[in-house]
């Protein structure tokens, strides 16, 4: 209620303000001192005649006020008649109108969309208390500069000797087998999440509250003591329905029991901003638990594993604190001279999140936001700029209009108003299109964010910062488009007399023509190298559709299993591997079914090093390193592979049997170039490893994962070279997903606390690969089209603007005999030039950005002729379109009106 | 200041715009002027707060009813001059033909 108060009162004195102001204190002083010299007259004294003429006015504050409310009222009337006006004008012209809220709604609304990310990225610190006190610590050789994580044994040192820190907490990301029943007593079932494992005072340091039950304390510390667990708010929500009695429940984590303790505060998706969210915080004092038989994370210097937040000193700057720290360092680099040497640390703010410095660079990230905020703040800038000149075209068409309201009194506040109203209206379907695309932020994130096994992502939210932001924006480019050719319509019709009469146009009158036409040339080159960009990514998603993968991926089922986070031995691994496919195999509806690990399209993969006589290669020790998987019997026929020499692994390809192997066509030739590879021989590791030998070639097949390495690709038995993490492919006749419940049901026959995961069909597998070009095709599509808009409208408006300021040369042309045909010609010629040059100066620039983009392009040449016929011969089609209709209200012209028109 | 036949006054400072305009049909005039002569036609009966004359002329040239503008009193001081437009005169003939028909009805019923 204040704030509405505080807004009228401001209103108020807006109203006291000018010449209506002065006015009416004239007016009452002339009344007063007419009452006052009229009581004179009849004799009163003059005191006590001033002292009655005031009586007799009544209060004049009173009057005052009542004045000023009519004119509120005033304005809001005129007001409302305004955006009535601006309403019947948007209904004649609903093509301008769409174009308007079109352009304007999407260049507002990306500004919010980036401004979203941009806000959840730099400016969202995690919902600490006093995140401002918080940095993150990092060890860096003081020799190469590089940055990296600090060691147990030195976070400790460093958390309990420096006394540079209020606190210090640390944690490290692990994989988790979680069983967890959704409430006690339901069935369990096994999923695999990711978690944190974190040091004691974690929680206390970062100063945050459970959302129920309690997070770590001290108590927490002793190793192998407190099997407690802390749920992220999210995995509380989604798991376990928010109900509060998970607190107390026991769930098994790889294979332990552990009593989930409490609920983190919502929104903490961990410290990192790059980095997997984590389910679950366990405490160090877990590690042996949680990690059984790797190496043990809490041993060791230098190098490390621990992701440091420390909590600054109360009163203390980062400099000040980055100073104690190093000294502290050094001190730790003369005393463990062999695991710290050039041991130093560097402290990062922790509002711009607590990843790896080496990783994630904090300036990569401020200029890359910076950009982004940039571009999409200039391409609004260059809308409004189009906007405004549509505006003033308009406006130069309604001059008569305008110069006859002028003469008949209307003030040029009042014509400002209105045309401000006008652009007002206008935007308001653009600013509603914008709120609704804001929304979509978090949805374009899923998009934009690669998938993997666990959820990453900066969780970018729309709240009210966003929405402020976005209005703000709206509001910036209502006056830009709207204010501009207000001030400027109202003016050049004030005084034609005075103009004509001194032979100069008024100032401003006439728009830089060049300016405007540099504009407007721009924005057609942008839109030509969009187009082509666009375009290219289509076509490129197309052939890659199509291409050959070189395997079969229809009707074949994909599951993961990870037999390493159930502390499997090498023994009782492979008897699972074995019992799984048997059974499988023996369902109904299966033709085959076999182990393998990576699978085409998966998100990891993994690497071997091969050496063999004579091989092609860079290395210096003769070693050729290639992709690999590890896989099952049968895997040729059930992949679908084509078997082009030897044969497919057998389930005699076991241990004691000589080591096999399978190799793709194109690691053949480089390991043995001109040999047949049947029976050759490559040595695992180097020149002295253990003897591999080929027993068969498969023809290439696409593999797209994280640093794959083209078509090279080993294929080895899992039964003799064991792996904890392998994908079960079944191929059945018909409908894949229709098995899934029964081969669950046989992983959970041999261990229900195995959790499955990755579950989907092998087709979906290649569909997601190619997601990241299909979100390229469908990015450059949609901010082509935009462009391309945007530039349309920009060339309408020029075109539209020369006619409307030309109406009296028109005029006179055809009062001299042109044929419209011929005034088409010459307005269509100017709009013409304008699209030309933009079209040449587009092609040369998306020739160069097609060269740079050809590594993305699956299949097709960067010069892809079809392409570059297509997207310009759409441009031309724009820029005729966009010069035609206006060009033709010119031909439309009565002579007579025209020459009148000036 | 208190109005001498408070009922009959009440009754008419409804109707200042009225007045307004019925002064104003007689000739242009500033503000003082018009609270002046709405005195004498209404021989001193009627005296409204002179103030609120104002708030009431610029609803009136809001409305169109009215137009001013600067001009010289006889006496050469500058004065805001107001003038009835073509507008004002028919809303005013309308109006009075209302009081008319208003002011009968209530005398027929009162003299019944």
């Amino acid at each position: 209620m204040s704030l509405l108060k505080g807004l009228t009162a401001r209103a108020r004195s807006l109203l006291a303000s000018g010449a209506s102001e002065a006015r009416m204190e004239e007016e009452f002083r002339f009344h007063l001192m007419m009452e006052t010299e009229r009581l004179v007259a009849a004799g009163v004294e003059p005191v006590e005649a001033r002292r009655r003429a005031l009586v007799a006015f009544g209060g004049l504050d009173q009057h005052r006020e009542a004045m000023r409310d009519g004119r509120g009222a005033r304005l809001l009337a005129d007001f409302l008649g305004d955006v009535r006006y601006a309403l019947r004008a948007m209904r004649r012209s609903p093509g301008f109108a769409l174009a308007v809220a079109i352009t304007l709604g999407v260049g507002i609304g990306v500004n919010g969309i980036v401004f979203g990310f941009v806000d959840s990225l730099l400016f969202r610190p995690i919902p600490a208390h006093n995140a401002n006190e918080l940095v993150g610590v990092f060890t860096l050789d003081t020799k190469s500069g590089n940055a990296g994580l600090l060691a147990y044994r030195d976070y400790l040192d460093f958390r309990d000797q420096s006394g540079a820190f209020a606190g210090l907490a640390g944690a490290a990301g692990i994989p988790l087998n979680l069983v967890a029943g959704n409430s006690p007593g339901a069935p369990a079932a096994a999923d695999m999440v990711w978690g944190e494992m974190v040091t004691e005072n974690f929680f206390s340091v970062l100063g945050m509250r459970a959302t129920i039950g309690r997070l770590f304390s001290a108590s927490d510390a002793p190793q192998g003591a407190n099997p407690f667990a802390v749920l992220s708010y999210e995995s509380w929500k989604l798991r376990f329905h928010g109900d509060s009695s998970v607190v107390g429940h026991v769930v098994r984590l790889n294979g332990a029991e552990f009593t989930i303790t409490g609920v983190a505060p919502p929104g903490f998706k961990g410290i990192r901003t790059f980095g997997f969210w984590p389910e679950m915080w366990v405490p160090v004092g877990m590690h042996d638990v949680v990690m059984p038989g790797s190496k043990n994370l809490l041993q060791g210097r230098g190098d490390g594993w621990i992701y440091v937040v420390g909590r600054m000193n109360a009163g203390w700057t980062m400099q000040r604190t980055e100073r104690a720290a190093g000294l502290f360092a050094s001190r730790l680099a003369r005393e463990y001279p062999a695991s710290n040497a050039n041991f130093g640390v560097t402290l990062l703010p922790g509002a711009g999140g607590f990843d790896h410095p080496g990783f994630v660079k904090p300036r990569v990230l401020v200029l890359a936001s910076a950009m982004g905020l940039f571009a999409s703040i200039v391409t609004l800038l260059i809308i409004c700029a189009n906007l405004a000149n549509m505006q003033l075209a308009r406006a130069a068409a309604r001059a008569h209009e305008i110069a006859i309201r002028l003469s008949l009194g209307c003030s040029r506040a009042r014509l400002a108003r209105q045309l401000l109203a006008e652009a007002m209206v206008l935007a308001v379907p653009g600013a509603c299109l914008a709120a609704a695309l804001v929304r979509l932020g978090p949805w374009l994130e899923q998009y934009m964010v690669p998938h993997l096994q666990f959820r990453v992502g900066i969780g970018a939210t729309v709240d009210d910062r966003v929405f402020f932001f976005t209005g703000l924006v709206a509001i910036l480019a209502v006056v830009l488009f709207g204010l501009a050719p207000a001030l400027r319509a109202s003016r050049p019709a004030l005084a034609p007399s005075s103009a004509s009469v001194i032979g100069a146009r008024p100032r401003g009158a006439r728009p830089r023509p060049r300016m405007r036409g540099l504009l407007v040339v721009t924005q057609l080159a942008m839109s030509v190298i969009l187009l082509v960009g666009g375009t290219l990514f289509v076509r490129s998603m197309f052939v890659a559709r199509a291409m050959d993968v070189g395997f079969d991926p229809s009707s074949r089922l994909l599951l993961s299993v990870n037999v390493g986070l159930q502390n499997y031995d090498e023994a009782r691994g492979r008897r699972f591997y074995d019992d799984v496919l048997t059974r499988t195999r023996s369902l109904a509806g299966v033709i085959d079914a076999t182990w393998m690990f990576p699978v085409p399209f998966d998100t990891y993969g993994r690497g071997m090093t091969l050496y063999a006589d004579g091989a092609r290669t860079n290395a210096k020790d003769g070693t050729v390193i290639t992709d690999a998987s590890y896989v099952g019997d049968a895997f040729v026929k059930t992949l679908g592979l084509r078997l082009q020499q030897g044969r497919d692994f057998t389930i005699g390809d076991s241990v004691g049997a000589p080591l096999a192997m399978v190799v793709s066509r194109s690691l053949a030739t480089r390991l043995w170039p001109g040999k047949d590879p049947v029976g050759q021989r490559a040595r695992l590791g180097g020149a002295a490893g253990p003897a591999l030998i080929a027993v068969g070639v498969v023809g290439d097949a696409t593999f797209i994962s994280i640093g794959g390495r083209g078509s090279d690709r080993a294929y080895v038995p899992v039964r003799q070279q064991h792996r904890d993490w392998e994908t079960l492919i079944v191929h059945t006749r018909g409908e894949p997903m229709r098995v899934l419940p029964q081969v669950r049901a046989i992983i959970a026959g041999v261990d229900p606390t195995l959790p499955t995961f990755g579950v989907m069909t092998l087709q979906q597998s290649v569909e997601s690969g190619f997601s990241t070009s299909r979100m390229a095709a469908s990015f450059a599509g949609f901010f082509a089209a935009l462009a391309l808009l945007i530039a349309a409208v920009g060339l309408y408006a020029v075109v539209a603007g020369s006619v409307a300021e030309r109406t009296r040369e028109i005029g006179v042309r055809l009062a001299l005999g042109s044929t419209p045909g011929g005034v088409l010609r010459f307005i269509m010629g100017g709009g013409a030039r304008l699209g030309a040059w933009g079209l040449g100066i587009g092609i040369v620039c998306a020739v160069a950005m097609a060269r740079l983009m050809g590594g993305l392009l699956y299949g097709l040449s960067p010069s892809d002729p079809v392409t570059f016929v297509l997207a310009p011969l759409v441009l031309v089609l724009v820029v005729l379109a966009a010069t035609y209709l206006p060009a033709r209200r010119a031909v439309k012209l009565d002579p007579i009106a025209a020459l009148r028109s000036e | 200041m208190a109005l001498r036949h408070p009922p009959e006054s009440d009754a008419l400072r409804g109707s200042i715009d009225l007045l307004v305009l019925k002064a104003l049909s007689l000739a242009p005039m500033h503000g003082w002027g018009i609270g002046l002569r709405i005195q004498q036609i209404s021989n001193g009966r009627l005296e409204v707060n002179q103030g609120s004359l104002y708030p009431a002329l610029q609803r009136l040239e809001h409305r169109g009813d009215i137009e001013s503008d600067w001009q010289s009193t006889e006496n050469n001081r500058r004065a805001r001059y107001y003038t009835i437009t073509r507008q004002g005169r028919k809303a005013l003939g309308e109006e009075v033909d209302k009081w008319k028909r208003f002011a009968d009805t209530i005398a027929l019923i009162l003299e019944s």
